[in-house]
């Protein structure tokens, strides 16, 4: 009796051990595939990147198309990029009165808000709320197209699916998120403006002026306002035309790869930014 | 003239099609007959590259075309074209714009000019001018197959690809697309391959038939040559087929 039981026991921790290791496999296993496959997308991405940029010389060929995404990438952003900059400057002042005392002279509170601004704020909240908008919708054109077979249609009529769909998403994200930036900036600086100074009366225009002119650098603002957002741009057009073309399975595949091209264009945004003020600032 | 010689496809390890031998002439209706979901579309999708095959070679005029270029394929593309299963109209086009399209970018027409073809193939596929301006989405079936079709011969192809011509139309529009398909060869001396798995279609327009069954060609001659035995057993499992 007490061996049976010695031997059931000596069984059981067989079995557990047993089901540990095939646990402990499973997740190998699957970290491996992933691992895989996180690889197989990156060299993908890096192909269609090549494609696109060698594509860039029959631009002229697909104006018609680059006109259009243009349109869409700056006009139909136009009300959502004004409502968010008026708040995002209202919200940095709120954020700069609060945390300066009285012994801070009211111009550094304005340099301070002025700048987080114009080198942070505006480009990352802006480029990320754009991610949102432009990535699921480019994505979810462009997989919508690739599930009824359209893209295969640009095919057989002769047109390159990158130069047609990708180049002019591309160049429209490079040409317009710096422009959209910088009439962000500008609304944003204004209604900080009107905020405190106008209808506050919180500190004078003078002051303000020279809050905004206190060591003021040309660079700072090429940064926040050109660079930041042209890569920003590239990255959201981009992460929408490879999670579209990528789609398969029908609708839901098309919310999957918008969902996906919104998520990696945020994160790569948020990453992109730190190491761009790690490399310029 | 298409040669096709020992043509492999597989997905995920499953084989779809197998050492597929054909031979196409030109000026030919071609059908490629068989059940739902025996590799017909992909059979034609690889014929026409838009999926690479595993192994195997297709040749046109005697060019193998897993040789070409990406550039020298584009090129080729001028002679082809194909009529989706799904018909692919680019829906956020009008129909104008769908068949401007190629004209638009490949050619150097005046507008006008180019309007003149647009109106001359609407025409013909039997369609009234106030279907211009409408989006795929407000068409019906039948009227978006003939707007592909339209679409298709605008590029005056010397190949012609139909994926199930015939599949969700009615009777009349079944006997308009027979009557499209046959006066491409006839007038314009099209070569056509068709592939359906709608029997009397293909006893309808063939010239010359093929049967495919479980990833392989099973008969390959004259439509006349075609016994109700094959036909029997080439349905046999008791696939859904309209005839
Ligand atoms: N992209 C793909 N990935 C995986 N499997 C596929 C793919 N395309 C086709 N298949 C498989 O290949 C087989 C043949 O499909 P295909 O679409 O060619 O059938 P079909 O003969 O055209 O059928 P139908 O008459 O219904 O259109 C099917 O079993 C399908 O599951
Ligand atoms: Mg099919």
């Amino acid at each position: 009796m007490k061996k049976d039981l010695r031997i059931l026991r000596e069984q059981n921790r067989q079995k557990k051990n047993h089901t540990f290791w095939k646990i402990c496999a499973l997740i190998v296993d699957s970290l491996g595939q992933k691992t895989i496959a996180f690889f197989i997308t990156v060299h993908e991405i890096w192909i269609l990147f090549l494609s696109s940029m060698r594509s860039i010389f029959s631009i002229w060929f697909f104006r018609r198309q680059f006109v259009e995404q243009l349109y869409s990438f700056s006009v139909k952003t136009i009300p959502i990029t004004t409502v968010l900059s008026i708040f995002l400057g209202l919200g940095a002042l709120v954020q700069g009165i609060y945390q300066s005392n009285p012994f801070v002279p009211r111009v550094y509170t304005v340099n301070v808000v002025f700048k987080s601004l114009v080198i942070e704020l505006c480009p990352i909240i802006l480029s990320l709320v754009l991610a949102g908008k432009l990535g699921a919708s480019l994505a979810a054109e462009i997989g919508s197209m690739k599930i009824s077979d359209q893209i295969d249609a640009l095919k057989t009529l002769s047109l390159d699916p990158v130069g047609f769909l990708v180049l002019p998403r591309l160049l429209a994200g490079f040409i317009m998120l710096p422009i959209i930036t910088i009439f962000a900036n500008f609304i944003a600086i204004l209604s900080v403006f009107f905020a405190s100074s106008v209808v506050s009366g919180w500190i004078s225009p003078l002051e303000f002026l020279r809050g905004i002119q206190l060591d003021f650098r040309v660079f700072e603002l090429i940064l926040g306002s050109l660079i930041k957002p042209s890569l920003f741009g590239i990255l959201i057009a981009f992460m929408g035309c490879y999670f579209g073309l990528k789609t398969v399975g029908g609708a839901k595949g098309v919310g999957k790869a918008s969902t996906n091209a919104v998520v990696i264009s945020a994160i790569l945004i948020v990453i992109v930014d730190y190491y761009l003020g790690v490399l310029f600032l | 003239m298409i040669e096709v010689r020992k043509l492999c496809k597989s997905f995920n390890g499953k084989k779809v099609l197998n050492k597929i031998d054909l031979e196409i002439r030109e000026n030919e209706i071609f059908t490629i007959l068989g059940p739902s979901g025996h590799g017909k579309t992909v059979l034609i999708k690889l014929l026409v590259r838009l999926l690479e095959p595993d192994s195997g070679s297709i040749s046109y005029d005697g060019q193998d075309i897993s040789s070409l270029s990406k550039r020298e394929f584009n090129e080729m593309y001028k002679k082809i074209a194909f009529i989706f299963q799904s018909n692919a109209l680019f829906d956020y086009l009008d129909v104008k714009d769908n068949l401007s399209l190629y004209k638009k970018l490949h050619t150097k027409l005046s507008e006008k000019m180019i309007m003149d073809e647009v109106l001359e193939a609407i025409h013909f596929v039997g369609l009234g001018q106030d279907i211009l301006n409408k989006f795929p989405e407000e068409l019906s079936e039948g009227m978006k197959k003939r707007v592909a079709i339209a679409r298709a011969v605008i590029k005056l192809p010397s190949y012609i690809f139909y994926d199930e011509p015939t599949l969700g139309l009615d009777q009349g529009n079944i006997v308009k697309v027979i009557e499209l398909i046959r006066s491409l060869k006839k007038d314009v001396s099209l070569t056509s391959i068709v592939v359906t798995h709608n029997i009397h279609l293909m006893f309808e327009i063939s010239d010359r038939v093929a049967l495919l069954k479980d990833r392989e060609i099973v008969f390959v001659g004259d439509k006349d040559n075609i016994s109700n035995v094959m036909l029997q057993n080439l349905y046999e499992k008791g696939e859904d087929y309209e005839l």
